[in-house]
């Protein structure tokens, strides 16, 4: 892993590379490379031009799963149709996923940045300790506290409710804390004894030295955290029931269980829904993509999905 | 990676206490002060260390030696609900199965894909840029949206058959037969590939020009050059993908949730599913706690033979340093 993290930092600008590339065979693209990387290429795009293809076909050619992988009609009013016409709230259901996901964010940035901080800069007995435990919490697959977790909210009366799906962002997770404090270490310490020499608190220390150099690394996290949140599927289908507090991964889950005149389930439809899934996650990779390289520094690469 | 930590971690503790021995009277309020601080701003993991991981952990270990619904009280069997899984149950073998068929299928063909992917796009290609963003895209769409549009990919007259057709193959009707349903979710798992070889990519980019140039002064064909420096280079990123890609093989359940519910058959009901349904549609929580356990075990077995055997073949720099 440690290799990984050297060769990320490696990694030269494209016109340097390609001048110390040239003149050595191993290099050269011969045209079955770019025959491959064609065909390759092509084939992984296939089911996205699909999933459009669907989006924008007649209610009557979905149904009789008469379409193709081009698109050969262009039903725009499916993109305004999937939030009347299938019964389904699934206005809310966009609305449920953003606020579980932007939530947990939240809580993952508040409590891993603080978290990791302590374990990079304050000094404590028990901290090797602690921060071994932090490391072997990661091997723990998350089916072994799903059932007692369960039970535990269930106790609480927090089934059906966003709760358990946001909460315990709040209270970070071991891969996250990992991260800060690996940012935070290679941080010089000058500034931070500086203002301490000044007479700023420990708490003084992270809110006004610390979190403002953080960002690059909270970024990661938050993007991370969001993804993952607003892809979530067996969290909200353990516990959300009623249609209105779905998010959309779960609602267009349901969505394939109900029908229109026409056709069960609403294929069409189901594929806009995907389109409306997918498309801010392409966005926020698109805005995001420096900070998500800057965690694969960070984490030797485990960010990535 | 625990061993990296705990190494510049250690000098560090031992100087602190070694001091805090030395100048007592002097040190010892601002280091309580400063220790404090310290549990006070952990305080937010270790409320969840305690609370959403240790306790329900030790909670699972007495819920899978009980029977119990939750809604009575929990009844005492002792190792009743192992035994049975693993003697009396048929479908947890079934699932156990199923399991290792698709990690032993997907996780290594991912990375096959992966290198040879980054490879390709290692050469001086023009338009690597966008081919790496073809490849990778598909990484950034929602397990979800992945399962419904390969519902439709794999449909008996769907684009998979089709292209098959084009060499004459007469597809398989993938998601309802028993055979094919398994390699059906490796097609899927096949479309995120991109993930291992955006990582690869950079890895073989760092790979210092020089090694190629001995090479090539040497006579080393281009075939020669990818087994004898870049493969042996990419080896700590190949081997951290084979852990990461085991784990979640091991767990996979929302394609198979929503494409299959398990059948046809319970010919693709995995390990995750088989908990799942154990515990939330039937209420056997002992059973599924019990389950839970088992697949932990699995997956712990799994990654600590990956990391025995890593010594082999995995290349590390500074072992040569």
């Amino acid at each position: 892993m440690a290799l990984a993290t050297d060769a990320a930092t490696g990694a030269k600008p494209k016109s340097e590379k390609d001048f110390a590339t040239r003149g050595l065979s191993v290099f050269k693209a011969s045209p079955a490379t770019y025959a491959v990387l064609l065909v390759v290429s092509a084939i992984f795009f296939v089911p996205f031009i699909l999933m459009i293809s669907i989006a924008l076909s007649s209610d009557l050619t979905s149904s009789q799963n008469a379409f193709t992988v081009f698109p050969t009609e262009f039903e725009w009013r499916n993109f305004t149709e999937v939030f009347t016409a299938t019964g389904l709230p699934v206005g809310r259901f966009v609305g449920n996923s953003v606020i579980i996901a932007t939530l947990s964010a939240v809580g993952q940035v508040l409590s891993s940045s603080l978290v990791g901080y302590a374990f990079a800069r304050l000094r404590a007995p028990g901290k090797g300790v602690m921060f071994m435990i932090v490391l072997a919490t990661m091997m723990i697959p998350a089916q072994i506290t799903m059932i007692p977790q369960f039970l535990l909210f269930k106790e609480l009366g927090w089934v059906n409710t966003y709760l358990p799906l946001i909460i315990p962002n709040f209270f970070t997770n071991a891969f996250n804390v990992f991260l800060v404090r690996q940012f935070v270490s290679r941080i010089s310490g000058e500034l931070d004894e500086a203002a301490q020499m000044d007479g700023l608190g420990y708490f003084g220390v992270y809110r006004r030295i610390i979190l403002p150099m953080m960002w690059p690394i909270l970024t990661a996290i938050a993007i991370f955290t969001l993804t993952h949140a607003w892809g979530d599927f067996m969290g909200p289908l353990i516990y959300l029931n009623a249609e209105n507090q779905m998010p959309l991964a779960l609602g267009l889950q349901y969505m394939t269980s109900t029908s229109n005149e026409m056709q069960l389930p609403p294929w069409n439809l189901v594929m806009v829904g995907s389109i409306i899934l997918t498309l801010p996650m392409i966005v926020i990779y698109y805005l995001g993509q420096k900070y998500l390289y800057e965690m694969n520094l960070q984490g030797g690469s485990a960010g990535v999905k | 990676m625990s061993n990296v930590v705990v190494a510049d971690e250690a000098p560090g503790a031992a100087r602190e206490s070694r001091g805090a021995g030395r100048r007592r009277h002097k040190m010892s309020s601002r280091r309580k002060k400063e220790a404090f601080y310290f549990w006070l701003f952990i305080s937010p993991w270790l409320i969840g260390f305690v609370g959403f991981l240790l306790g329900p952990m030790i909670a699972s270990v007495y819920i899978s030696l009980t029977e119990w619904d939750s809604f009575t009280a929990p009844e005492w069997v002792g190792l009743q609900n192992y035994t049975e899984a693993l003697t009396e149950d048929p479908v947890f073998w079934k699932a156990l199965w199923n399991t290792f068929y698709y990690a032993a299928v997907s996780v290594p063909l991912g990375l096959v894909i992966g290198v040879w992917l980054a490879n390709l796009l290692n050469k001086r290609v023009r338009g690597r840029k966008l081919f790496r963003t073809f490849i990778y895209l598909p990484t950034l769409v929602p397990l979800v949206a992945t399962a419904m549009v390969f519902k439709m990919v794999l449909a008996p007259s769907g684009p998979l058959n089709d292209m098959l057709g084009w060499f004459g193959i007469d597809g398989p009707s993938w998601l309802i037969d028993e055979t094919w349903v398994k390699p059906a979710l490796i097609v899927l798992s096949a479309w995120g590939a991109g993930g291992a070889t955006v990582l690869l990519l950079s890895a073989m980019n760092g790979i210092p020009r020089e090694l190629y140039e001995a090479a090539e002064i040497d006579g080393a064909s281009p075939w020669r050059q990818f087994w004898s420096v870049t493969f042996p280079q990419v080896t700590p990123v190949i081997f951290f993908n084979l852990i990461m890609g085991l784990i979640g093989a091991f767990q996979i359940f929302s394609q198979v949730y929503i494409l299959t519910a398990g059948g046809p058959n319970n010919a693709s009901k995995t390990m995750v599913p088989l908990l799942f349904d154990e515990a939330f549609r039937f209420y056997h929580f002992g059973y599924a706690s019990a389950v839970a356990w088992l697949l932990f075990i699995v997956i712990m077995a799994f990654t600590l033979i990956a990391f025995r055997t890593s010594r082999k073949w995995v290349f590390y720099e500074t072992e040569v340093r």
